[in-house]
C-alpha cells in the first residue's frame, strides 16, 4: 500500500477483520452496549441534573447547600476514579443479599451507569443552573403573583423555559457523556472502545480496529450535534436575549 | 523539561521520518544505538513481576531479564541501561511490534499461532491453566463453569480457550490481573481463570490465603517463554545463550529457589520432569 | 463490612510522592504530567484558535477539521492511537509519560482553541482598528493588545478546562503510567482495600480541583476590579469622589 511504503512501516492492511469471523459481531455488540450505557446514563443524569440545578436556585438555603454539596463533591473527582469506586468499592457497604443480587445482574454495566449518571448529573446541574439563572427573576415573581406555589412555578414555567435555553451546552454535556462511556472498559464493560481493543488482541490489526472505533464515535457525535442544532433552532424563544452559550466542559 | 522537549522532538521526528522513510533495523542495532534495553513485564503477577509491599517492582521474570541484560552488555561491549515497562496480555504484542519494548519477560505463553507474529526464547517455566475460587465454591474445574461468571484478562490464552471450549460460560474481561482478581474477591464473578502458577502467586500474597482454592486439572499447557520481534536471530541468540548459561551454571536454579523455594515468596517445588526438560534445552557449547 | 484505614496510612507516601508528584522508580506522576500538559496545551490552543479565525482558507479549514475531529472522539481512543502509532512511526521506545503528554496536548488543544477563539472574538473590534491605526503589525497587535484582553475575558473558561485536563490525567493510568490513580490501583489490588484507596485519592483530587476553581474565582475578581467591585474598592471610589 502506498502509505506504508511512504512511511517505511511494515503493515499489512486487512479491513475484513472488522466484519468477518467471530469478531465481525463484536463491533456491533460494542456499539449497542455503548448506546445502552449512554442512554440510561443520560436519562438518569438529566433527572439528577434538573433536580439539583433547580435546587441550587430556590430561595431556601438548606436545599441549596445540599445540592451544591452534591455538585461540588462529584464534579471535582475524575470519572475514572468514580468508576473504580462504584464498581470495586461501594458495593462493599451494601448488605450481603443486595451484593449477591447485584453480582448476578451485570454489576459492571450497572456500576458504570451509576458512575456516569452521578458524575454527569453534577455537570448537567451546572448547565441547568446557568440556564435558570439567565431567566429574569421577574418571571418567577409573576408566576407566584398569579397564585402558583414556588414549586409549581418551577415545574410548570421556569424549568421548561430553561430547558429550551440550554440546548447547546446541554448537547455538549450529553456528548461528553457518550464519549466518557468509553471509560467503562476499565471495569469490564464490553462497550465500543473495549471491542476495538478486543479485535486488536485477536487479530493484531490495531490500525483497522482503531479506525473503525474512531469513525463510529465521530459519526455518533457529529450526527447528534447537528440534529440538536436543528432542534435548538426549532425551539428557540424569540425575544429572550439571554441565550446561554458556551458550555462548561 | 527534557520530557517536554522530547514531545517537540517527537513531532519533528515524525515529520522527518515521514519524508525520509525508516529503515528497519535489528533489535541489537537498536539497543546499541539507543543504549537502552527495555523489557515489558507484569506489575500484578507475583512472583513473576509485581509490586511488593515496599512498593518495589520485582519478580522472577525480571531477574531472568536482568541475566539477559548482562549478556547484552557483554555482547555489545558497553554499558546498557535496563528499563522496565508494564505489559499486560492485551498490550504486550503491540508494545513489542511497535518497538516500545525489546523483550517481553513476564507470563507469556509460547503458542504456535503466536509464533506467526513473534519469536520466543527457550521455555523458562512450565504451568497450565486452572481456576481460582473462594473456599466453599462448588466449582471443581472446567466442567463446572458453564453458566457461571468467569473473569479473565483481555488478550490472554485463557480467555480464548474458554470462549472456544465453554461458550456458555459468562466471560467478564478486564484489562489486567489486578482488576480481574479484585472482581473475584468482591464476589462479582464466581471464578477467575489464569495459569496455575499465577493463581498460586495471588493466593499466597492475598491478605487471607486460606480463603482461596485453586481447582481443576490443567485445562491447557502453558509454557512460558520470553517474546521478541520476529526474524531477529542475533538478539534471540543472546537471549537464549543467557538463559542456557543460567541453567547450566546454576544461576537459574538459584533464582528459582529465591522465588519458588521453601523460603521463597511462593513455595512451588520443581518436579524432576521439569528439571530434566530445562536441562535438555541447553544445547552444547 | 469493616474498613482498614491502615492501608492508607501505610501507603500514602507511595501514593502521594510517586503517584501525585512523580518522584520515584516508576516515573510518571499526576502533577508532572498535568503541568506541562496545561502549558503546552494552552500554547497549541492559542495557535489553533488563531488559525480558526484566519481568513485564508488553507489555514482556516484544517483548524476547523482539527477541532471537530478531536471533539468528536473519546480521549481514551486518542491515547490508544498515540500509544500505538508513535513507536511505529518513530521507531523509538517512548515512556508512557511522553505518549500520554502528547495525546493530552493534542486533544486538549482542540477544546482550548475554542475557548481562545471565543475570547478573541469577545474583544471589541475597535481594538483591532485602533491598533492597526497606531501602526502595530499583526504580531504586535496580537501580543500587546488583543491576547491580553482576550485572556482576561476567557480566564474562567480556561481554568475550567485546565481543571478538566487535570482530571483527565487519570486516564494515563490505562496505558500504565504510574499516576495517582494507577498507584491506588496497585496498592488496592495487593491489599484488597478498594473503598479506602479510591476514597483517599478522590479526596486528593478534590483538594486540587476545588482549589483550582477557587483560584479561578479569585483571579476573576483580581483581573477586573471594575467588574466585581469589592467593598474596599467602593469605599476607595467614594473617598476619591469626596476629595475631588
Amino acid at each position: 500500500m502506498p502509505l506504508t511504503g511512504f512511511l517505511g512501516i511494515q503493515y499489512d492492511f486487512q479491513w475484513s477483520v472488522l466484519w468477518t469471523g467471530e469478531h465481525g459481531q463484536w463491533l456491533v455488540q460494542g456499539i449497542w452496549t455503548t448506546l445502552r450505557l449512554s442512554t440510561l446514563g443520560w436519562v438518569l443524569a438529566s433527572l439528577l441534573g434538573i433536580l439539583s440545578g433547580a435546587l441550587r436556585t430556590v430561595p431556601f438555603k438548606p436545599l441549596r447547600v445540599l445540592a451544591t454539596a452534591y455538585v461540588e463533591f462529584f464534579r471535582n473527582v475524575p470519572l475514572l476514579v468514580w468508576l473504580f469506586f462504584w464498581y470495586f468499592g461501594a458495593p462493599q457497604v451494601l448488605p450481603r443479599p443486595a451484593q449477591d443480587w447485584l453480582n448476578v445482574h451485570g454489576p459492571e454495566f450497572w456500576s458504570a451507569v451509576v458512575g456516569l449518571s452521578v458524575y454527569h448529573g453534577a455537570r448537567m446541574s451546572e448547565v441547568i443552573r446557568a440556564g435558570i439563572q439567565s431567566i429574569p427573576k421577574t418571571l418567577l415573581e409573576a408566576s407566584v403573583a398569579t397564585g402558583l406555589s414556588v414549586g409549581q412555578a418551577y415545574r410548570l414555567i421556569i424549568i421548561p423555559v430553561a430547558l429550551r435555553l440550554i440546548i447547546p451546552p446541554a448537547t455538549n454535556e450529553s456528548l461528553n457523556l457518550l464519549k466518557n462511556s468509553s471509560l467503562a472498559l476499565t471495569i469490564g464493560v464490553a462497550e465500543l472502545t473495549f471491542m476495538t481493543r478486543q479485535i486488536e488482541t485477536y487479530t493484531a490489526k490495531a490500525f483497522e480496529a482503531l479506525t473503525a472505533g474512531t469513525l463510529i464515535y465521530l459519526v455518533l457525535c457529529l450526527g447528534i450535534a447537528s440534529i440538536m442544532g436543528q432542534v435548538e433552532r426549532y425551539f428557540r424563544i424569540p425575544g429572550l436575549i439571554a441565550r446561554v452559550g458556551r458550555a462548561e466542559h | 523539561m527534557r520530557r517536554v522537549l522530547s514531545v517537540v522532538a517527537v513531532a519533528v521526528v515524525v515529520l522527518g521520518l515521514a519524508v525520509t522513510g525508516w529503515a528497519a533495523e535489528s533489535t541489537l542495532e537498536k539497543i546499541n544505538r539507543t543504549g537502552v534495553f527495555t523489557v515489558g513485564t507484569r506489575t500484578a503477577s507475583p512472583p513473576f513481576g509485581y509490586i511488593n509491599k515496599q512498593n518495589e517492582w520485582v519478580g522472577f521474570a525480571i531477574d531472568l531479564a536482568q541475566l539477559v541484560h548482562k549478556g547484552l552488555e557483554k555482547k555489545l561491549g558497553k554499558p546498557i541501561k535496563f528499563e522496565k515497562k508494564e505489559s499486560t496480555p492485551a498490550t504486550r504484542i503491540p508494545l513489542l511490534s511497535s518497538g516500545a519494548v525489546d523483550l517481553i519477560a513476564g507470563t507469556m505463553t509460547d503458542t504456535r499461532p503466536r509464533r506467526d507474529s513473534l519469536d520466543f526464547s527457550l521455555t523458562f517455566f512450565v504451568t497450565g491453566a486452572q481456576f481460582l475460587v473462594k473456599e466453599g465454591s462448588p466449582i471443581r474445574g472446567i466442567q463446572d463453569i458453564a453458566g457461571k461468571r468467569v473473569s479473565a484478562q483481555q488478550g490472554s490464552t485463557n480467555e480464548r480457550i474458554i470462549r472456544e471450549r465453554v461458550p456458555q460460560a459468562q466471560l467478564v474481561l478486564f484489562p489486567d490481573q489486578a482488576a480481574a482478581f479484585t472482581a473475584l474477591v468482591q464476589g462479582r464473578v464466581d471464578t477467575y481463570t489464569n495459569d496455575g502458577i499465577q493463581l498460586a502467586g495471588l493466593k499466597v500474597k492475598a491478605p487471607n490465603p486460606a480463603e482461596w482454592k485453586i481447582v481443576g486439572d490443567f485445562y491447557s499447557y502453558e509454557p512460558y517463554g520470553m517474546a521478541m520481534r520476529k526474524n531477529d536471530s542475533d538478539f534471540r541468540a543472546v537471549v537464549n545463550n543467557a538463559l542456557m548459561e543460567a541453567i547450566e551454571g546454576g544461576e537459574y536454579f538459584k533464582l528459582y529457589d529465591k522465588w519458588f523455594g521453601p523460603k521463597g515468596e511462593l513455595p512451588y517445588p520443581m518436579t524432576d520432569d521439569v528439571k530434566s526438560f530445562l536441562m535438555f534445552q541447553v544445547v552444547p557449547k | 463490612m469493616s474498613f482498614d484505614w491502615g492501608t492508607v496510612a501505610n501507603n500514602w507516601k507511595f501514593l502521594i510522592i510517586q503517584g501525585l508528584l512523580g518522584f520515584g522508580a516508576f516515573g510518571g506522576g499526576t502533577l508532572r504530567l498535568a503541568i506541562p500538559a496545561i502549558v503546552l496545551g494552552f500554547i497549541l490552543g492559542v495557535i489553533i484558535g488563531l488559525c480558526r479565525l484566519a481568513h485564508r482558507p488553507w489555514i482556516h479549514y484544517p483548524a476547523v477539521l482539527y477541532v471537530e475531529f478531536f471533539r468528536g472522539v473519546p480521549l481514551v481512543l486518542v491515547i490508544f492511537w498515540f500509544w500505538f502509532l508513535i513507536p511505529q512511526i518513530t521507531g523509538q521506545r517512548l515512556p508512557e509519560y511522553t505518549v500520554a503528554l502528547t495525546a493530552f496536548v493534542v486533544f486538549e488543544a482542540a477544546y482550548l482553541g475554542e475557548i481562545v477563539r471565543a475570547g478573541i472574538q469577545s474583544v471589541p473590534r475597535g481594538q483591532i482598528d485602533a491598533a492597526t491605526a497606531g501602526g502595530l503589525s499583526y504580531g504586535q497587535m496580537m501580543v500587546h493588545v488583543i491576547l491580553p484582553q482576550a485572556i482576561r475575558n476567557m480566564m474562567p473558561s480556561l481554568v475550567t478546562q485546565f481543571i478538566v485536563l487535570f482530571k483527565d490525567t487519570s486516564l494515563a493510568s490505562i496505558i500504565g503510567m504510574m499516576d495517582l490513580t494507577k498507584a491506588a490501583q496497585t496498592v488496592s489490588q495487593r491489599e484488597i482495600r478498594p473503598f479506602e484507596m479510591y476514597l483517599f485519592i478522590a479526596v486528593v483530587y478534590w483538594i486540587f480541583t476545588y482549589s483550582m476553581s477557587r483560584f479561578s474565582q479569585w483571579l476573576e475578581v483580581r483581573m477586573s476590579p471594575e467588574r466585581a467591585p469589592t467593598r474596599r474598592a467602593a469605599l476607595r471610589e467614594a473617598a476619591r469622589a469626596a476629595a475631588a
